[in-house]
Parts: C-alpha cells; sequence; structure tokens
C-alpha cells in the first residue's frame, strides 16, 4: 500500500503539527523543551522549520518522525496519528548517517528494510532508480569512505527517498557539506524531492540557515528560543527558480532575520 | 572450621603489598626506559623492539625461569616475595614503558625550546617535563595492569606456596591453596573471595580511580580528549587500543608507528619463515584433533622431529592452541550479542556494567577450587580447562564490544528504527558490524590472555605432596607448569615449549591478527 500521487489532491494538507508540546524529565522537574507547537504542509509544499541554535529543532523533527513522544498533542500524516517510525515518512540526516561496511546500493537498499511487498527485483529495480535521480548512476558499488561529503549526502537522498514516503523529513543536510557542494545540492533538491515522479507530496527542512530556507521553502515557522514555541509563519511567494540575487530575495530574509531576533 | 579472618585480612594485605611493589617497580622502570627511548635514537631502535618482543612473550613463559634464578639464588622470604613480585612485574611493566614512551615522544616541539632558553638540567627536565607529560599515560595504563597483574599474582602464588614448595607464608594464592583441602573449606574460602572483592572494589575508588583523575590535570592541551566519561570504560577502551600495538598489530597514526621502519626489514624475512611455520603447524592441529586423546608425537614422528628434538612438544602446543581457540569462540559467541544488547538498553547497561566490573575483576585461578567442585564436570579436566581461560579473558571481549556500541553516534542506533529495519536485518546491517573492529582488538587481548591463563587453567595442584587436582593430557601449560614445580628450568623440553609458543603466538599475530585487524578497522570504523 504506497502512496501515489492521486490520493492527496493540490491543497489537501499531507502533515500537520497539532498542539504538541514535549517536556524533559530532571529529577522529576519537569523541563519544557517544546510548548504548543503547531504547523502544516500542504501538499507539493516545502515547510522550513528554523530557530535559534538549541531550540528544539530536531528535536521537533524527531517526534514528526515518530522516533520521540510528545508530551502532548498529535501528529497527524493524511489525517491518520503518527505513533511510531512508519513507512510513509523518510528522514535525510545531517551527517548523512550512512553504513560504512556497505555499499552506496546496499545502504538504499537497507532503507527499503521495510518493504515487504516488494520482491528483491523490484526492490533492486527502485533502488538503482533512486541512486540515479539522486545523481549517482555508475557508483552503486561504492563505499560511502570513498565517497565525498556531498556524494555521501546524495546516498542519503537516495535512501529516504527509495521507501517512496509522502512525507520527507530534512534535518540540516546542507550543514555538513562544503559551502559549494551544499550550493549544488541545494539547488537539485527541490526538483529531486518535489517532481511528478517521486511519491512525495511534503517535506520538512529544519535549517538554521536563512537564506537556504528563502531558497528551497514554502512556508517558513520560525521558533523562540527554549522553550521552543512558534514565533511566527511566513509564507515565500517567490518564483521558482529563485535569485538569490535579487532585492526581493533579500527582502525576505530580513522579513525572517526579523522574527528570529 | 573456624574462620579466619586475621588470616585472610593478612592474605590480602600481604598480596597488595606485592602487587603495590610490582607495580612501584613496574613505573619506575616505565619511566628509565621509556624517557630513554623517546629522547634517544640509538637507545629508541634497541628499546622499542626489545619491549615489543618482551610484550608478546606470554608471561607465563617467564615462571620457571624466574623461580628457579631468583628463588635458587636466595631460597628465603626475600627470594620468594622478590620473584612473586617480579612475575608481576613482567605482566605489568611493558604497558606502562610504552605509554610513557608515548607520552614523551609527544611532548610538542615548544616545551623543549622552552626549556633549552631556561637551560634546565636533565633532572630538571625529567622532573619538571617528562614526568608530568607521562602521568595520565601511566593512571591509565595502572588500571589495566592492575587487573592483569593480580591475575599472575594468584597464579604465582599458588604456584610458589604450593607444589613449588616456596615458602610465602601469606598471600590470595597462598589462601586458596590452603584452603583446598581436600574438601574444601566453604566458609573461609566465601570469606576470602568476599575479602578480595571487597578489596577490589576499595582499591579501584581509593586509588585507581583517583589517581586516574588526579593525573587528568597533567594532560597536554593538544592531547585529544577521551570520548567515554565512565573512567572504567575508558580504560578497557585503552586497552584495546595498547594491545594492538602489544601484539605488533600497528595502527597508522599511533606513536609506536614511528619505530616500526627499524624493526619492519627483520620482520618482513621473519615473516615467510613464520607463514610456514605456521601452515606446518596447522597441518598438526589437524592431526592432533583428529586423532584420540591418546595420541602422542610418536605418531607424526617426521613433522615433530623436524622442528624439535623432544617429541611431544608441538603436540602440546597443538592441543593447547585448539583449547585457547575454542574457548575464545565461546567468548565471541557469548560476548558478541550479551555486550550489544546490554549497550542498546541504557537501563539495563546501568544496572548490569557495575556487576560486570566485579565480577570481571575476581582472579579466575582463585575460582578453581570451586570450580572443580562443580557436581558431574568439575572432574573433567578439559571443562576445567575451558571455564578457566573462559572466566579469564571473556570480559575483554564484553567490554570491548559495550565500548564499541556505546561510542556508536545516536543517529546511527536510529537508524534501524526510522526505516523500520525487522530485527534480524538491524543486526546484520547496523549493530554486529558496528561493534566488529572492537570485537577483533577484544579478541586479540583475548586470545594473548587466554595463552597466558593455560599455565594455570591446565595443570592445578596445591601441594608437592598431593597429586594434581587437574590436569589436562596434553597441553602446553601444563608441561611449563610442572617443569616449574620441579624446578628444572634447564630442561630441554620446557625451553622448546617457550620458544614454540612464542614463536607460534608472534607467527600469528604477524600473519592473521595484522591483516584481519587493519581490514576490519578499515571498512567496519564509524566515522562520518
Amino acid at each position: 500500500m504506497q502512496a501515489t500521487k492521486d490520493e492527496a489532491s493540490p491543497g489537501t494538507e499531507v502533515i500537520s503539527v497539532e498542539h504538541v508540546s514535549l517536556d524533559y524529565h530532571k529529577e522529576k522537574e519537569p523541563l519544557p523543551v517544546l510548548v504548543d507547537v503547531s504547523l502544516s504542509g500542504k501538499r507539493d509544499e516545502l515547510v522550513a522549520v528554523t530557530g535559534p541554535s538549541g531550540c528544539g529543532k530536531s528535536t521537533l523533527l524527531r517526534i514528526v518522525a515518530g522516533l520521540i513522544k510528545p508530551t502532548s498533542g498529535a501528529v497527524r500524516v493524511m489525517g491518520s496519528e503518527v505513533k511510531g517510525p512508519r513507512e510513509d515518512i523518510s528522514i535525510v540526516f545531517q551527517n548523512f548517517v550512512l553504513l560504512p561496511w556497505r555499499t552506496a546500493l546496499e545502504n538504499v537498499l537497507f532503507g527499503m528494510s521495510s518493504r515487504k511487498d516488494l520482491t528483491d527485483d523490484k526492490k533492486m529495480t527502485k533502488a538503482m532508480a533512486a541512486l540515479e535521480n539522486a545523481g549517482l548512476s555508475g557508483f552503486e558499488n561504492v563505499y560511502p569512505g570513498e565517497l565525498s561529503g556531498g556524494m555521501k549526502q546524495r546516498v542519503g537522498v537516495a535512501r529516504a527517498l527509495a521507501t517512496e514516503p509522502r512525507l520527507m523529513l530534512l534535518d540540516e543536510p546542507f550543514s555538513s557539506l562544503d559551502d559549494l557542494t551544499a550550493e549544488r545540492l541545494r539547488k537539485e533538491i527541490h526538483s529531486i524531492l518535489i517532481n511528478p515522479q517521486t511519491s512525495v507530496q511534503s517535506v520538512i527542512l529544519i535549517s538554521h540557515n536563512v537564506e537556504e530556507i528563502i531558497e528551497l521553502a514554502d512556508k517558513v515557522v520560525v521558533l523562540s528560543s527554549r522553550p521552543a514555541h512558534v514565533a511566527g509563519e511566513i509564507r515565500v511567494d517567490l518564483p521558482r527558480p529563485r535569485n538569490k540575487k535579487s532585492e526581493e530575495f533579500f527582502q525576505w530574509v530580513d522579513k525572517v532575520y526579523a522574527l528570529l531576533s | 572450621m573456624a574462620l579466619e579472618f586475621t588470616t585472610i585480612a593478612l592474605d590480602i594485605i600481604s598480596s597488595w603489598v606485592r602487587m603495590i611493589l610490582a607495580l612501584g617497580l613496574s613505573v619506575v622502570f616505565a619511566l628509565a626506559v621509556g624517557i630513554w627511548a623517546a629522547r634517544s635514537r640509538r637507545a629508541e631502535s634497541v628499546i622499542l623492539p626489545l619491549l615489543d618482543i618482551f610484550q608478546s612473550i606470554p608471561i607465563l613463559g617467564f615462571f620457571p625461569f624466574v623461580i628457579a634464578a631468583v628463588y635458587g639464588a636466595a631460597p628465603n622470604f626475600v627470594g620468594a616475595n622478590l620473584a612473586i613480585i617480579i612475575l608481576i612485574f613482567t605482566s605489568m611493566s611493558w604497558n606502562i614503558a610504552f605509554g610513557v614512551y608515548e607520552a614523551v615522544k609527544g611532548i610538542p616541539q615548544d616545551y623543549y625550546d622552552l626549556l633549552n632558553v631556561s637551560q634546565a638540567s636533565a633532572w630538571q627536565r625529567i622532573r619538571t617535563l617528562y614526568i608530568p607529560a607521562s602521568m595520565s599515560r601511566i593512571a591509565y595504563n595502572t588500571q589495566i595492569s592492575w587487573a592483569v597483574g593480580l591475575f599472575f599474582l594468584v597464579s604465582s602464588e599458588i604456584i610458589s606456596y604450593g607444589p613449588a614448595n616456596v615458602p610465602v607464608p601469606y598471600g590470595i594464592g597462598v589462601a586458596v591453596a590452603q584452603f583446598y583441602g581436600p574438601p574444601l573449606d566453604y566458609g573461609n574460602y566465601a570469606l576470602l573471595i568476599a575479602g578480595i572483592i571487597f578489596a577490589v572494589v576499595v582499591w579501584r575508588f581509593l586509588f585507581l580511580r583517583e589517581f586516574a583523575l588526579w593525573s587528568e590535570k597533567f594532560k597536554m592541551m593538544e592531547e585529544p580528549r577521551e570520548q567515554h566519561k565512565d573512567p572504567i570504560m575508558r580504560a578497557y577502551s585503552w586497552i584495546s587500543s595498547r594491545s594492538i600495538s602489544k601484539l605488533f598489530l600497528l595502527k597508522p597514526g599511533m606513536g609506536v608507528t614511528r619505530f616500526t621502519s627499524a624493526i619492519s626489514r627483520f620482520r618482513r624475512g621473519l615473516r615467510y619463515a613464520l607463514v610456514i611455520f605456521a601452515g606446518l603447524f596447522i597441518l598438526l592441529v589437524l592431526v592432533a584433533a583428529s586423532s584420540s586423546g591418546t595420541l602422542h608425537a610418536a605418531a607424526i614422528p617426521t613433522i615433530s622431529q623436524v622442528v624439535t628434538t623432544e617429541g611431544s612438544v608441538l603436540v602440546n602446543l597443538a592441543y593447547s592452541f585448539v583449547r585457547v581457540w575454542y574457548v575464545v569462540a565461546i567468548c565471541i559467541a557469548v560476548g558478541l550479542p550479551m555486550g550489544i544488547v546490554i549497550s542498546l538498553n541504557f537501563k539495563l547497561y546501568d544496572s548490569v556494567s557495575p556487576l560486570l566490573e566485579v565480577v570481571s575483576s575476581i582472579p579466575a585461578p582463585i575460582l578453581l577450587p570451586l570450580i572443580v567442585e562443580i557436581p558431574g564436570v568439575g572432574h573433567d579436566p578439559e571443562f576445567v580447562a575451558a571455564l578457566v581461560i573462559f572466566l579469564s579473558v571473556f570480559w575483554y571481549i564484553v567490554f570491548n564490544v559495550m565500548a564499541g556500541v556505546r561510542t556508536l553516534p545516536s543517529d546511527v542506533k536510529e537508524l534501524p528504527h526510522v526505516f523500520r529495519a525487522s530485527r534480524l536485518s538491524a543486526w546484520r546491517n547496523v549493530y554486529i558490524p558496528s561493534a566488529l573492529s572492537a570485537l577483533v582488538t577484544g579478541a586479540i587481548t583475548a586470545v594473548g590472555g587466554a595463552w597466558n591463563a593455560l599455565i594455570i587453567a591446565e595443570y592445578f595442584q596445591t601441594s608437592s605432596s598431593q597429586p594434581p587436582v587437574t590436569q589436562v593430557t596434553y597441553g602446553i601449560g601444563k608441561e611449563i607448569a610442572k617443569a616449574t614445580y620441579v624446578g628444572a628450568a634447564d630442561n630441554l623440553t620446557l625451553f622448546l615449549s617457550v620458544v614454540s609458543m612464542t614463536v607460534l603466538i608472534v607467527a600469528f599475530n604477524l600473519t592473521v591478527w595484522r591483516r584481519l585487524y587493519h581490514r576490519v578497522t578499515k571498512r567496519y570504523t564509524y566515522n562520518r
């Protein structure tokens, strides 16, 4: 039972985070980390979440992924509550998190572990397609240690894509890369993820890089410092491809900075 | 039977005094040799290969020679104690010496410039720079050396007091021999074990831990910070890195690599000879393993006579080799899954690891009297040998695996959850591979420890007037132990036993371990 694009018509709410709060319990004293955070992402939308460092952006992402249970509130994907890691949610990690003892192809296949519905041949075809889509044709049998940082992250993207998720979570995917590599991957990421060939219906991007956010996002959710609550939400109405040198671009950047400070 | 509190207290105190003296001796030796090797190129080229060779000789090989030489020269209280202290010293000192060498080698040039400008004397240099710079390495090594030393303390006390008839009035090993009647004096034996556990725990917290914390002050800024916060885990991961150089397995970038070029040429030539020897040996193992237990070297005269004049040496070696390996295989089969399960579960880790610490700190030879009393299997010498080896080396495997899995970044541990991998797939793709390089380092240490454990595992005698409590039919440890008891250090069999065992171990290190280690660490190391 896989997601197809047709399930969700344009404007459908793919992801909704509803009044999520999280407390850490340290010596019985509850320490609030997230307070009443709500956000939503519609079909084909890329929602960026930003905020001061240490505010809990990555924690929020882990709640959405079903890796951490919120103290209160709920996360829904296509209306059904996320109660643990699910087949239709995938993550691209900041530090790639590839298995160094497995080849690029094997890493992608590992990502498809839960796809019991597919035969091995089908899995292989899909994995190869995902690698090609991420710009890695010819690197299937290379070990991660032999790849550059940018290539490693492409494997990470391919692995996440191959699971055919509805919701794609990007956890600071460019911040471990050098500037040039990050720039190149950023240019491609939107079309890699949101195109008619993939299953991805919505993307959440965690980032602290405001220019990156304006370059990629349809909507920006700004979190406050700890305990994090939503400080503001901005819809970025800039046509793509976006010109990073234009006057207009900087106006949007300034809007986000205003909310951050 | 009356409980002998005073005797047991005196036993533990005597043993501890011997241990402390041996440690003091080891530190002084390590400082002298380590600093000398680090500061003089000529000394370096001689001392380091020597240290390397001494490190790889199984310490049990020293037993008969030391007892014969030292106690033979001074057959009294002083000679007896000196012999034991020297034996412990041989198990403690090489590690510490390498630590000092690497620490002094690692002192940045700026410090030397400073001392040159201030025209410091040699003694001032030693006092103000070399010793403080070595302090943290000495402290870490002390934790390891203490555990290893305890094993040899007990073994040498048992052997000295019991069959070798050396007059040692008090000591843990002496108590073990004394309380083994037969029958075993359970009351006093239990008291002894409790006393040892108490002493080990108190000592660890009052001295070893404090020493390690205090020595942190001397760490140079340039030194990379240790990753694990737990001092004991830190020590165990440290032993694994040390044991690499101990077994000629040189990790690139380690201080030790600097001196290898001097001996590498010699080694390369040696390696071919060793490969041939190893091949011959494997053949022997196969012959020994496939024939009945009554096999004697006479059955394979051609091979054995080519290599040795005393026929039984290689057969004994073959039996011991198989024994060492199947027990280590069991340790891996148990320790790998156990270490992984414990490390993945925080609550389990916190509750189980202190328990493992205590159990692992009991030197295995102390448990011998209890092991031979196990109904049904206690009288089977093969079982006794296997269990003693197991209890001596299992900890290296499990602690190394635990350290390896614990250092894995949390997002890697999260990976199987994110992609909803099955349990089998998670173990096959993530957990086992992530523990593999730690497992290899653990196994290297474990095999080294297993060879050392043989002297007490294969042959246990509590008094020269009594027959051995347990002994295997064939085994190199048994041969060496027996030769020690009759004081026959000039025995050709003994000499050949020690030499052939050393050659085998070194050959194995150079051919199998080194290759395996490089292959595994190259692929199975998690780095971003």
